[in-house]
């Protein structure tokens, strides 16, 4: 379970910015901190750079600059591989020294290798991108054997008595029956939830055809979350799972997410690049925000139900009122 | 979407006028390659196009020069010509593409990949 520490956080954060009547305010600060990877999925837009953009750095003093900025209480190390970044360790530190709650985006290939570089954390979670079971995810990443070397990496870090979720994005052709037996199989791992997105074509991914389109993620969520077990547990808002589902409508909440690369402070979210900011007020204020989001009519947020647009919506909606409140310890006890 | 595109790489523009040079930015700042820009002072830059301001005054560029920390601001009106000289990251790299290559050609290329990743220090 997420600790009742980072939900008192979270709650505390939303309310006080409600209170303050600030319209637009960050949940999640997604930070890039490279683009390098040390895989090449077809399905990933991130990577496709010349080597000399590959090679560049944020450096630990710049990532913490964003986050001080920003103010975002939850910041999710992407990339890139982090771990592949010479001074994660110190940017993690840095960022717990802040009080952040991180969540360190990782394929796990290098996390036995590196993972003496870090002491858990209540503050630290390392979040595992896993596609499926085996077949699915050595398939989704384009190289056999990544799976099991993952799940090597989250015995590891269990063991350790760090926090570990599953970052799970689910393609068109997904089997249900055997997601359903994916959850199952990484809840036996003993990780503390699931996070799970469908995915969605980047303006700039290589691989525009197996992204899920509007009504066939909705099917595919109900089909399996029908009977959810209660040994499934689930890193995101409960709200966020009825809106996979279909059960509730949302629109995207773009700067909820707030992207920060190497090029800067990304227009307008994480998937789409639209320009780049120099400072987080400028990305505020200077982003036509009007034209994202499903309602705006934008083509490019047409499919879009992705975690990094819908989910501050739904966090929103549970603490910015007592119905939404309601509505989401209704969400969880279904 | 899923439209194959013609890739821009190796393609070589003076431009006609503002609107034609305007398009033509733009396809650079989608551009998953390096280009190089033309400067009114006879300087050519080659570098990643990241930023583009085009819809308000000052209209500028933003560019990546490989080998330079930080990044160059380039007014729009100084820049004459463009072309698209690095190879675009993105081509060719679909799931497509991938899953299309014989099994044998797959298992090559992860090796490649592999091997120059531990050459890296990426991998173990
Ligand atoms: S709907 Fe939101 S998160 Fe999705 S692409 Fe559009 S702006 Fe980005």
């Amino acid at each position: 379970m997420v600790p009742l520490s980072q939900i008192w956080t979270v709650a505390s954060y939303v309310l006080s910015k409600k209170i303050k009547g600030e319209k637009r305010y960050p949940l999640v600060l997604m930070l890039e901190p490279l683009f390098r990877c040390n895989l090449a999925c077809a399905g990933c837009g991130k990577i496709q750079y010349p080597d000399h953009i590959l090679n560049r750095r944020l450096t630990p003093e710049q990532c913490w600059a964003a986050a001080d900025e920003c103010g975002a209480p939850i910041v999710s190390i992407a990339g890139g591989e982090p771990l592949v970044h010479k001074e994660i360790d110190r940017i993690v530190a840095g960022l717990i020294e802040r009080k952040k709650y991180i969540y360190l985006c990782t394929n796990a290939i290098l996390l036995r290798k590196r993972i003496d570089l870090f002491k858990p954390s209540k503050y630290l979670t390392f979040s595992i991108h896993l596609d499926g079971l085996k077949e699915e995810h050595d398939e989704s990443v384009c190289r056999e054997g990544v799976y099991e070397t993952a799940v090597e990496g989250i015995k590891e870090a269990v063991k350790r008595g760090f926090r570990v979720t599953i970052n799970s994005t689910l393609f068109d052709g997904a089997n249900p029956q055997r997601v359903r037996t994916f959850f199952d199989e990484v809840m036996s791992l003993g990780i503390e939830g699931i996070m799970v997105s469908p995915g969605y074509s980047y303006q700039k991914a290589p691989d525009q055809e197996h992204f899920l389109q509007r009504n066939k993620t909705r099917e595919l969520f109900q089909q399996i979350l029908r009977e959810k077990k209660k040994s499934w547990k689930f890193n995101l808002s409960p709200l966020f799972l009825e809106f996979l589902q279909g059960n509730v409508e949302y629109d995207c909440t773009p700067w909820g997410n707030p992207t920060y690369n190497v090029f800067g402070w990304q227009k307008p979210c994480y998937l789409l690049q639209d320009g780049y900011a120099k400072s987080f007020k400028e990305l505020i204020e200077t982003t036509p925000w009007e034209k994202y989001g499903f309602r705006s009519g934008n083509p490019k947020c047409a499919n879009c139900m992705v975690h990094s647009g819908y989910e501050a919506t739904a966090v929103n909606d549970t603490f910015g009122s007592w119905k939404g409140f309601v509505k989401t310890v209704k969400a969880a006890l279904s | 979407m899923g439209e194959a595109k013609k890739s821009l790489t190796g393609e070589s523009f003076v431009f006609g006028d503002d609107v034609q040079k305007r398009e033509l930015l733009e396809a650079a700042f989608d551009y998953r390659g390096d280009v190089t820009l033309e400067l009114a002072s006879g300087e050519k830059l080659e570098g990643y196009l990241f930023n583009r301001q085009l819809d308000r005054t000052p209209y500028f560029v933003e560019m990546f020069v490989a080998g330079e920390a930080t990044p160059r601001c380039i007014p729009v009106d100084q820049i004459i010509a463009l072309h698209f000289s690095g190879k675009d990251a993105a081509d060719g790299k679909s799931y497509e593409a991938w899953k299309s290559k014989k099994l044998k050609e797959r298992q090559e290329e992860s090796k490649k990949i592999e091997s120059e990743m531990k050459r890296a220090g990426l991998l173990d």
